[in-house]
């Protein structure tokens, strides 16, 4: 449940999860969605899967969406690479719609030095898996991002990324200034 | 006994009101030919066999769930235990056939083949009801009790090397797209749901 130490962006990311009818969350929880993990395990509309490795996510999205439910799976975008050969299997072997939110590790003003490589792979990541992505960095967008989301996933049978920062983010990179 | 006794054994024991996934290979001629129904999607991807039917495990929860699993494909990915093991699907069965080598590709040895016990790790990872079978006989008894204990299970057939030689008309013929839409559309009309409506008009 949200509380009043809540930050907004979580409250208005758990919203757009309900109205968007997801119903199984996967994650690698980090540290910029923080809360959001949180959330999504103390909430029991949504069936909360957090795993190992971001490989295994694809396939429980995948199975999710046979049985005819909305699932999304969250990573760093470190993580992407974890889960790139079984994205890339289900993308092109199987046309499978899925929904990727991808938190924006190494965002403009990033000072440790561990994120910067996960911010310079995500792109060329996404676009050699042909991942149609968009940037979400503030929270009026957060609802439509992930509305629209679902919609062309569907509507192209392929995996499309949000990559989630800014003031959409636990800690911004800009707030440590 | 070579996998197509174990899947012969398996097969009545499937019905059209059960979801499945099957691993790569071999399994999938098969099954192909000894399934009941267009109730399998035909996993092309190693190691997301299981993850696949955690899915459905999860969302469908009135349903029996069955993953026809490999020793190459849970050892790409062995987290899956892991988190097989903390969510526990009541409704899931893992089933993998533990030949020992990559078969398709000439028959290379898997680390199963050496020191490693699959059925041990998924125990050590959580999962409960984790055992191995190497005759058709324990198969069939273990297969049944597992499937309606109303609990999570890993069973881990051994099996010997061998392909079954099916006949070209007879090998499985579809490809990833055919494999979801035969799959989809079944659960479409099992589950009285619409999951991949026509375009909207506007």
């Amino acid at each position: 449940m949200a509380t009043d130490q809540t930050p907004e962006y979580a409250t208005v990311f758990m919203e757009a999860l309900k109205e968007a009818e997801v119903s199984v969350v996967t994650a690698l929880p980090e540290s910029l969605l923080a809360t959001v993990y949180r959330l999504c395990e103390s909430d029991n509309a949504i069936r909360y899967i957090p795993v190992t490795n971001e490989g295994e996510m694809p396939g429980i999205c995948a199975g999710t969406y046979l049985a005819g439910k909305r699932a999304l799976m969250i990573m760093e975008n470190s993580g992407l690479r974890q889960a790139c050969e079984p994205i890339a299997r289900f993308n092109f072997q199987n046309s499978m719609p899925m929904v990727i939110v991808v938190s924006y590790r190494g965002e403009w003003g990033e000072q440790n030095w561990w994120g910067h490589n996960h911010t310079l792979t995500m792109e060329p990541l996404l676009k050699s898996l042909r991942i149609p992505f968009r940037y979400v960095s503030e929270i009026i967008d957060i609802k439509p991002a992930i509305k629209r989301a679902f919609k062309h996933a569907d509507g192209s049978n392929g995996p499309v990324a949000l990559i989630i920062g800014g003031n959409c983010v636990e800690v911004p990179a800009y707030a440590k200034d | 006994m070579q996998r197509i006794d174990a899947i012969r054994a398996i097969a009545p024991m499937i019905t059209p009101d059960d979801l499945l996934t099957t691993s790569i290979g071999g399994t999938w001629d098969d099954w192909w030919n000894l399934k009941p129904a267009d109730n399998t999607f035909f996993t092309g991807i190693l190691g997301s066999v299981s993850s696949t039917a955690l899915g459905l495990a999860v969302s469908l929860p009135h349903r029996r769930i069955i993953a026809l699993e490999s020793d190459g494909s849970m050892l790409l990915n062995t987290g899956i235990m892991c988190t097989m093991g903390a969510e526990r699907p009541a409704n899931l069965t893992i089933l993998v056939f533990n030949n020992g080598i990559y078969e398709c590709i000439g028959g290379a040895p898997t680390h199963t083949s050496r020191n490693t016990n699959l059925a041990r790790m998924a125990d050590g990872a959580g999962c409960i009801n984790c055992e191995t079978v190497t005759d058709v006989d324990g198969l069939t008894s273990t297969f049944a009790r597992l499937l309606d204990d109303g609990e999570f299970g890993f069973l881990v057939a051994n099996i010997e090397p061998g392909i079954f030689p099916w006949k070209t008309k007879e090998r499985k013929p579809t490809d990833g797209i055919e494999d979801k839409y035969r799959f989809l559309r079944y659960v479409e009309k099992l589950e009285d749901v619409v999951i991949h409506p026509g375009a909207p008009q506007n």
